[in-house]
């Protein structure tokens, strides 16, 4: 854990993890970006929208056994709307991202892509394109392609392991199978990112410190 | 990297508004977002401008000067279902190609995200996103090890009028092919467009639950059913079938056990085999209720090759009415060239229906008779009780006499075991036309039977 004083505002950020190098400053939400034990701004982060999420940055669960910290959020755009990539930090040292679309949650990780066997991800990692609805196979899982779409960077904020300026475009395909399983292959320029998981419920979470909201009961899964 | 992390929220921080207030641009009224973040598309509740919320910027996609439908559950409404707090947020009027129009509400906690209240004007239903792709195995679709029978299938579902707030860009005249698969309490939906393919599991909702949610009065029993409308006959057939059965082998049993009824009266009279008639009065008999059957049953157990006659006459002793029977009791045995035989056991049971309550005497003449045929075989005397002493006709122990109540007639048995089924058929019944109304309605035929598959349904 790395405390340090925002080079532009003076006010206390901590950086949790080696694996999160970058973050947006609490106070002036200037990014910064972490190298050893100094930090450099490398630019502002717009303001997040106001949203009714009731997950925030310090909510805390457990997921197959091991407790997370949710740290840090980036918010996509695209033509139809937007949601939230939470960054959960694990006990044991792993992260994950949380997707929050339309009142549904998805748990990936990061996979390197060359690991992955399937055509379509091939296909793509090579730069070619594959349609919605193209059936492949991941891991001998039969997955569809659900869904191809640019996305924008809208704002971020906390700890993050790519720093998230606004406006930053890439392309995001979706991938989800009969069981449940997701994933999401994200393209910018040559660069390829590929994160598996599968679609969770807030409640198999046990989240708490959740976001309280006014006029709502927040659910306790003690 | 183990370390505990230290929380970083602390407990007490203030909670964050859950609305967001907007103006509309045509109306200039006051909306209040009240799932921000996530809502896409607003109809203003005002004047019935389509807005797009996607952006900072609020958009006017289309101008309306309209008044709002009025709508059974306003928006805002809150109401509580399955233990969950749920607020309207939006609503939609959907139909095919304007026919057979339904109504679905949208409705959101930001804890538990959407869910949506389906109405058809004959009966509600409480439906949700499906995350998983149900699979197709014989001809159905699987989801979560249940089967779903196909019950609509290529509908065009259009929306017809929108209000409020919604997570996607709704359009009014936008359609989505349909498909509609059912099982008891249950229907799952599958909705496509150009883009994409989503499934949504709608459960049947009892009348008094969205009532006791929203204050709604749903039509208690809609003609035809819900094409995943449980048939309220099914539980009760099952009941009914066991209820009937337990009943049956229950009215068996007390049949042969207790068929007897309660001894009134019992005595024993000295019988000789003699030819000669003998009159006795026996009593009294106090009948108490208000009519009954009773039996009368004379045993001689020691008697051989003879018979005695009864006549019974039950004489009222207040009325003089009289009621009679006869009745004949016999035994035989002798030896033949195969061997020993006997027949009779000495036994006689008569029974007179329906006589009223009161006190009576029991006139019994009766007669002992010495089967003169015997005396030429010798059976006789293999009789160790004769064979040793003289040629007596006195029978050993006499002949027993027995009055008792409420002995059941088969008859009545088997009026009792159809009165028994007539609810369960009366049931079965209903329960087929309800199935046959629900069907009637599918255009695949619904051809799965809804009886066969709710093994975790009812009870």
């Amino acid at each position: 854990m790395l405390k340090v004083n925002c080079p532009n505002c003076g006010g206390e950020n901590v950086f949790r993890s080696a694996g999160l190098p970058s973050r947006v400053c609490d106070y002036c939400q200037t990014i910064l970006v972490r190298s050893g034990d100094s930090v450099e701004p490398v630019g502002k982060a717009a303001t997040l929208p106001f949203d009714v999420s009731p997950i925030q940055v310090g909510t805390m669960g457990t997921f197959e056994g091991v407790r997370f910290t949710v740290l840090g959020r980036v918010r996509w755009g695209w033509t139809d709307g937007s949601w939230n990539e939470w960054l959960m930090l694990f006990d044991d040292g792993r992260d994950a991202w949380l997707g929050e679309a339309m009142g549904t949650y998805m748990l990936t990780r990061a996979r390197p892509v060359e690991q992955v066997q399937s055509q379509a991800i091939e296909k793509l990692a090579r730069g070619e394109t594959v349609d919605v609805g193209t059936e492949t196979v991941i891991d001998e899982e039969p997955f569809i392609v659900s869904d191809s779409r640019a996305a924008t960077c809208i704002a971020a904020e906390g700890e993050l392991p790519f720093s998230a300026p606004a406006g930053w475009t890439i392309h995001s395909i979706d991938f989800r199978s009969a069981s449940g399983a997701c994933a999401s292959l994200q393209k910018e320029g040559d660069r390829v990112d590929f994160y598996q998981g599968r679609y969770v419920t807030l409640e198999e979470l046990k989240p708490y410190y959740l976001r309280e909201l006014e006029g709502w009961k927040a659910p306790s899964y003690g | 990297m183990a370390s505990t992390p230290e929380p970083i929220v602390s407990a007490a921080a203030a909670p964050a508004p859950a609305t967001k207030a907007l103006s509309c641009p045509s109306c200039g009224g006051t909306l209040n977002l009240r799932a921000a973040g996530y809502t896409v598309t607003v109809a203003c509740q005002y004047c019935g401008s389509i807005l797009d919320v996607a952006n900072p910027d609020v958009r006017l996609i289309a101008e309306y000067h309209q008044a709002a439908a009025e709508i059974e559950i306003p928006l805002g409404t809150r109401g509580t279902l399955r233990g969950v707090e749920w607020e309207v947020i939006g609503y939609v009027q959907r139909s095919e190609g304007g026919a057979y129009p339904w109504e679905e509400y949208l409705l959101f906690n930001p804890y538990h995200g959407y869910r949506w209240l389906i109405s058809n004007g004959r009966g509600w239903s409480f439906g949700e996103m499906v995350t998983r792709a149900p699979t197709w195995q014989f001809g159905a679709v699987a989801l979560d090890g249940q089967a779903y029978t196909s019950f609509f299938s290529d509908g065009r579902a259009q929306v017809d009028y929108v209000l409020g707030e919604f997570y996607w860009r709704v359009q009014v005249g936008e359609q989505v092919s349909t498909d509609d698969y059912v099982r008891p309490g249950f229907m799952l939906s599958r909705e496509q467009n150009a883009q994409e393919v989503s499934w949504t599991l709608s459960q049947w909702l009892e009348p008094d639950e969205i009532k006791a949610a929203f204050g709604v009065e749903p039509p208690r029993n809609p003609w035809p059913p819900l094409p995943h409308q449980p048939s309220p006959y099914r539980g009760r057939i099952r009941t009914g079938f066991k209820l009937a059965l337990g009943a049956l082998l229950f009215l068996t049993l007390l049949t042969i056990f207790f068929g007897g009824g309660p001894t009134l009266y019992k005595t024993n009279l000295p019988v000789a085999l003699d030819g000669r008639a003998h009159s006795t009065t026996l009593g009294p008999v106090t009948l108490s209720r208000p009519y009954q059957l009773v039996s009368i049953r004379a045993r001689a157990s020691q008697i051989n090759n003879g018979w005695i006659d009864f006549d019974y006459a039950l004489v009222n002793r207040s009325t003089q009415a009289t009621y009679t029977a006869y009745g004949l009791a016999e035994r035989y045995s002798g030896r033949d060239s195969e061997g020993p035989w006997t027949e009779g056991g000495g036994r006689a049971t008569v029974k007179i229906a329906a006589v009223p309550a009161g006190t009576y005497d029991l006139v019994v003449d009766y007669t002992g008779n010495w089967w003169a045929g015997a005396a030429s075989s010798s059976s006789y005397s293999s009789y160790s009780t004769y064979s040793t002493a003289s040629p007596t006709f006195d029978v050993p122990g006499g002949a027993t006499i027995e009055v008792s109540r409420g002995s059941v007639f088969i008859s009545n048995f088997l009026l009792a075991a159809l009165l028994i089924l007539v609810p369960f058929l009366f049931f079965l019944w209903r329960h087929l036309k309800f199935e046959s109304a629900r069907k009637a309605e599918s255009d695949t035929g619904g051809a799965g039977s809804m009886f066969n598959s709710d093994d975790d349904e009812d009870d």
